[in-house]
């Protein structure tokens, strides 16, 4: 399994103190990504499954208020079998499992039984949209939350909270009425990310073109705003 | 408060914290220890041709009875310390520059902290600085520093004589008095089967225990002066005080007053006998030794923590606190696995909190059956910002440990701290723990440059000229070759530096050092005095030779093309090799729980760990590997090149067993995963470690609560973590703050510390932030590395 960062973090990407890995690679090419490092699938650390159980297992007793594992990436599902693997012996040990996802994976139920939390990133409601500013089309993320709310697995969404790209009034009707429809309130929470420029810096050491232009910022008064409405349609949005 | 009806707590703790605040206030200048080398020098012009012991004890004497003594009006305690140490420790000296600072390797240069006063005129220091330049003692260690001034000069190693730094057994003097101690030693002396040289050492050390019965009758003659104008309260105490100074340490204590009182008398001796600056003595578990003392009176909580206080104080000299490092330990376990922590513990504890003074060092020993109740009490110390916070030792890995290094089980309980944090035996180890000092990096150097100063292009030992390309490839077995060559000097030095401390006898210290069993002083070099005896070595630079090798091997593999110019990188401190610092620096680094530099680390901690252990020193006994740095990564790491890790020239190295400062990225968890493969089974003369730690992430409403927490998050996993199938670590200090907050404090230090007092810990000890200089403050700030201090 290639990982190009690992660390604990608290109850940031889920519940307690947690390991958190991210995994190399990934199948989006979002132009606000904090995280370009990740993006190829040539570089980062091979670890085997085998090591990162040991490294998990001495780490267990650091799992405090209900912490555990969390795997993140680029795009966890790329290693798709790797993942499995892993999240299969943690599971078995008893440890708090987590990924975050993009979702756009056909075998994504398949970690269901063996996840204690799916964090899945929605980015548009949109599919042609999603897929104009991504590079692939939402359709699979949209299958998969339903999946994941039938299977009654626990969900945290997010969404990229990105100016002109995701974030008018229009948007934030649109975001809420797919949700509604696809049974989110009540059954899983959200989360809005606002964009921020922590990758910048690292576009220019990777010699990447950074593209995002100032106006992808928000202010609090609009994300408050934007918070609103989605929650006149009864969703959950959480602050982590 | 039974037999202190005279004496309420509340007024005892308001009488400790005025006696403190005169202490700093009033005691700015110095001398009594140069008072007291110039009565032991005029005296031994008198003795020459008695024997080395017996004159010791007679220069004993001699001082007891002509120092001037007082006793302070808020003092319920006679004694002081003070006339034992001068105003020179560098740490806490705000002229200490990391640029100047040399070692502590000349000793007339603590001539230059005596102050010319009205008493004592400029020419009276001159004159005993000459006569003390002419003694047999400072001839035969200038020659041991002449010899290995090659090396020493820029710390490929450092060595010293080692005063101070062991941990007297009172008990029995405690208990039975010391008169009784000298019965025993006529009794022995008479059963015969004894040489003639333990003959005069015994009646030596006699002759010293009687020094405190003078000493006693000396101050309860002041306290009975002192009642004569004393009003009715003050009266009263000075009656009590003359009681108990007729009383003890002649005689056995039988309540916590006096047991308190013939410590601190029998401290004042020890530490007299040693002047100047005899650091870090230990006082061991207080609470144990107090606590049958405090139920002789059934003393609450409040009135023993009242009187801790004042025994506290006793510890803190002058305006600074200059006795450094010494250490109060409390609880811990027996060889049983039982806890032995008591009332008087927490007494101690409260005594502690109240009082947040500079000096002594609290240290907490923790098992695996700590009660939670220790737990919670901890709490308040971490989680107040600018309270003293207690180093943590874990038993059940240190009692493995000294085990294996043939300590007998039964001495295992009464293991302390000599200095920072090297473990000893209460009474019976003579370890001279800061004897040697091995600058691991400095010879990483040498070995890359084939002998030539980074620095200075001096000539440091052996001399060779390989290609780069060789000396990259065979880069390991160079250094250890090298290694081995600078130990075996080092501990030549260090012996010989031992040796020249043996022409000064101790017999006061070695009545409770196994000298009365033995009939040797405990610096005899020749027999044995004291049951274990061994010399130190605090090794430096562990992640920065086991990151160098790491980055040579990534080098040789992914960039060979590169690798002649490493060499001359460092030699330039990466001057116009920009590119190539970046890449090295970001080569993986220790204490990220990455398997290739982590076990690195702990093959050099293994192989150097044999290579000094099986060093020998003057009596034949092995040194010890101590894997501490007390602010010596700092002042090292200026006399040490760039390094292929891709540290600096002259940038500090990393602290004690810790990764270098911005190398743990991943957080304090994976850090603690990469300290616990470390093989502490061999470090049997110590380690030391310091976790920052962020105090957002200790979420309980409470100190109590907070501190069970610090115990769950970070010591459990740390100290007792069942998925650890090595030795687990032994020792740990903290400093629960962040770099942010400490350049608050010294922007605005009376909004955050309105009394001047700010405590941190700085290596083993702790200190006030705002008495330090500013090179120690910012290694300090440093090393609360935000990227390593979260959970």
């Amino acid at each position: 399994m290639r990982v190009f960062q690992k660390g604990f973090h608290y109850s940031q990407d889920g519940p307690g103190n947690r390991l958190i890995y991210h995994l190399q690679g990934c199948n989006l090419r979002c132009p606000w990504c904090s995280n370009p490092e990740g993006l190829s699938t040539s570089a980062g650390v091979d670890h085997t499954v085998e090591a990162l159980v040991s490294e998990v297992k001495r780490s267990r007793m650091m799992f405090f208020d209900g912490g555990g594992v969390t795997l993140t990436g680029g795009e966890v599902t790329m290693q798709f079998d790797a993942v499995k693997e892993l999240l299969s012996r943690l599971h078995a040990e008893g440890i708090h499992t987590c990924i975050e996802t993009n979702g756009i994976s056909y075998r994504l139920p398949e970690l269901f039984p063996v996840l204690d939390l799916l964090i899945m990133d929605i980015k548009h409601y949109d599919p042609e949209i999603h897929k104009a500013t991504t590079n692939a089309p939402n359709d699979l993320t949209i299958r998969n939350i339903r999946s994941a709310l039938a299977a009654g697995q626990p969900l945290a969404l997010r969404i990229p909270l990105v100016g002109g790209f995701n974030a008018s009034e229009t948007d934030a009707h649109n975001f809420g009425k797919l949700l509604c429809d696809l049974g989110v309130p009540g059954n899983a929470t959200v989360e809005l990310l606002p964009y921020h420029e922590y990758g910048r810096s690292k576009y220019h050491m990777l010699g990447m073109e950074y593209t995002m232009p100032d106006t992808a910022k928000l202010t609090s008064d609009q994300i408050c705003f934007y918070t609103k409405i989605l929650e006149s349609y009864g969703l959950t949005i959480i602050k982590t | 408060m039974g037999r202190y009806h005279t004496i309420d707590h509340l007024l005892l703790t308001e009488k400790a914290k005025k006696l403190y605040r005169e202490e700093r206030d009033s005691h700015k200048i110095l001398n009594g220890w140069f008072l007291a080398k110039e009565i032991a020098a005029d005296n031994a012009e008198g003795a020459a041709t008695l024997h080395p012991e017996l004159r010791a004890a007679q220069e004993l004497e001699a001082v007891v009875e002509k120092l001037p003594l007082e006793i302070s009006d808020y003092a319920i305690f006679a004694g002081t310390q003070r006339d034992a140490f001068a105003a020179s420790y560098a740490l806490i000296n705000p002229s200490f520059r990391v640029e100047t600072f040399r070692g502590y390797c000349d000793p007339l240069e603590v001539y230059d902290y005596a102050t010319a006063t009205a008493e004592v005129s400029k020419e009276r220091i001159a004159a005993m600085r000459s006569r003390y330049a002419k003694t047999p003692y400072v001839e035969a260690l200038n020659k041991v520093y002449g010899t290995y001034g090659e090396y020493t000069d820029e710390v490929t190693f450092f060595i010293e004589q080692v005063t101070g730094h062991m941990i007297p057994d009172f008990r029995p003097a405690l208990k039975y008095g010391v008169k009784a101690l000298m019965s025993g030693i006529d009794a022995k002396i008479s059963a015969g089967d004894l040489t003639k040289e333990q003959v005069m050492n015994l009646q030596a050390m006699k002759q010293s225990l009687g020094c405190a019965v003078k000493l006693a009758h000396r101050y309860a003659d002041i306290a009975h002066v002192q009642q004569e104008t004393a009003d009715t309260q003050r009266k009263a105490e000075l009656v009590l005080m003359e009681k108990n100074l007729r009383k003890v340490p002649e005689f056995g204590a039988e309540n916590l007053m006096e047991a308190m009182q013939s410590y601190i008398l029998l401290w004042q001796i020890m530490c007299l006998e040693q002047a100047p600056n005899p650091f870090a003595f230990s006082v061991g578990n207080a609470d144990r030794i107090f606590e049958p003392y405090r139920a002789m009176d059934n003393l609450s909580r409040d009135e023993a923590a009242a009187l801790f206080k004042h025994f506290l104080v006793f510890f803190n000299v002058g305006e600074r606190s200059w006795a450094i490092s010494q250490n109060v330990l409390i609880s811990g376990k027996d060889t049983a696995g039982n806890d032995l922590t008591n009332e008087m513990s927490y007494a101690i504890l409260d005594a502690y909190y109240d009082m947040n003074l500079p000096q002594p060092i609290l240290s907490v020993k923790l098992h695996r059956g700590t009660p939670t109740k220790l737990y919670e009490e901890l709490g308040r110390f971490f989680f107040t910002p600018g309270a003293l916070t207690p180093s943590l030792f874990n038993d059940d890995s240190l009692f493995q440990t000294l085990i294996e290094h043939g300590v007998a089980e039964e001495d295992l309980p009464d293991y302390s701290v000599a200095g920072c944090q090297e473990p000893l035996i209460m009474g019976k180890d003579n370890a001279n723990t800061t004897n040697s000092w091995l600058n691991m990096a400095k010879i990483l150097e040498l070995t890359l440059t084939g002998g030539k100063s980074a620095i200075t292009g001096a000539e440091i030992g052996p001399q060779t000229d390989y290609e780069p390309e060789y000396i990259l490839k065979n880069l390991r077995a160079l250094f250890y070759e090298k290694l081995q060559f600078f130990c075996d000097q080092m501990a030549d030095a260090a012996n010989g530096a031992s040796r020249a401390l043996s022409l000064l006898p101790v017999p006061f210290l070695s009545c409770f050092e196994g000298g009365l069993e033995t009939g040797y002083d405990s610096r005899n070099v020749e027999h044995q005095g004291t049951p274990y005896n061994g010399s130190g070595c605090l090794i430096h630079g562990l992640s920065v030779v086991a990151d160098s090798f790491v980055a040579v091997d990534h080098l040789l593999k992914e960039r060979p093309e590169d690798a002649a110019d490493l060499i001359a990188a460092c030699k330039c401190d990466f001057e116009g090799y920009e590119e190539l610092h970046d890449w090295l620096k970001a080569c993986p680094k220790y204490g990220n729980n990455l398997p290739e530099p982590d076990e690195e680390a702990v093959e050099v901690a293994e192989k150097v760990s044999d290579m000094v252990e099986g060093l020998k020193n003057y009596l034949g006994n092995s040194f010890r590997p101590d894997w501490s740095s007390p602010s010596t990564h700092l002042t090292y790491g200026y006399w040490v090149g760039a390094t292929p890790d891709g540290r600096s020239s002259r940038q500090m190295m990393g602290y004690g067993i810790d990764p270098l400062f911005g190398a743990a990225d991943s957080g304090l968890g994976l850090r603690t995963l990469s300290t616990m493969k470390l093989p502490f089974a061999k470090m049997n003369g110590g380690c030391a470690s310091h976790f920052g730690i962020d105090p957002k992430y200790f979420t309980a409403d409470t100190p109590e609560g907070k501190g069970v927490q610090f115990y769950e998050r970070v010591l459990r996993p740390l100290f007792f973590n069942p998925a650890n199938n090595n030795r687990a670590p032994f020792y740990l200090y903290v400093n629960v703050t962040t770099g942010d907050t400490l350049r608050k404090v010294l922007a605005n230090p009376e909004k955050y510390a309105p009394n001047g007092v700010y405590i941190m810990r700085i290596h083993g000890t702790f200190v006030n932030f705002l008495d330090l200089s500013p090179a120690i403050q910012e290694d300090i700030i440093l090393r609360l590395d935000p990227k390593s201090t979260c959970c």
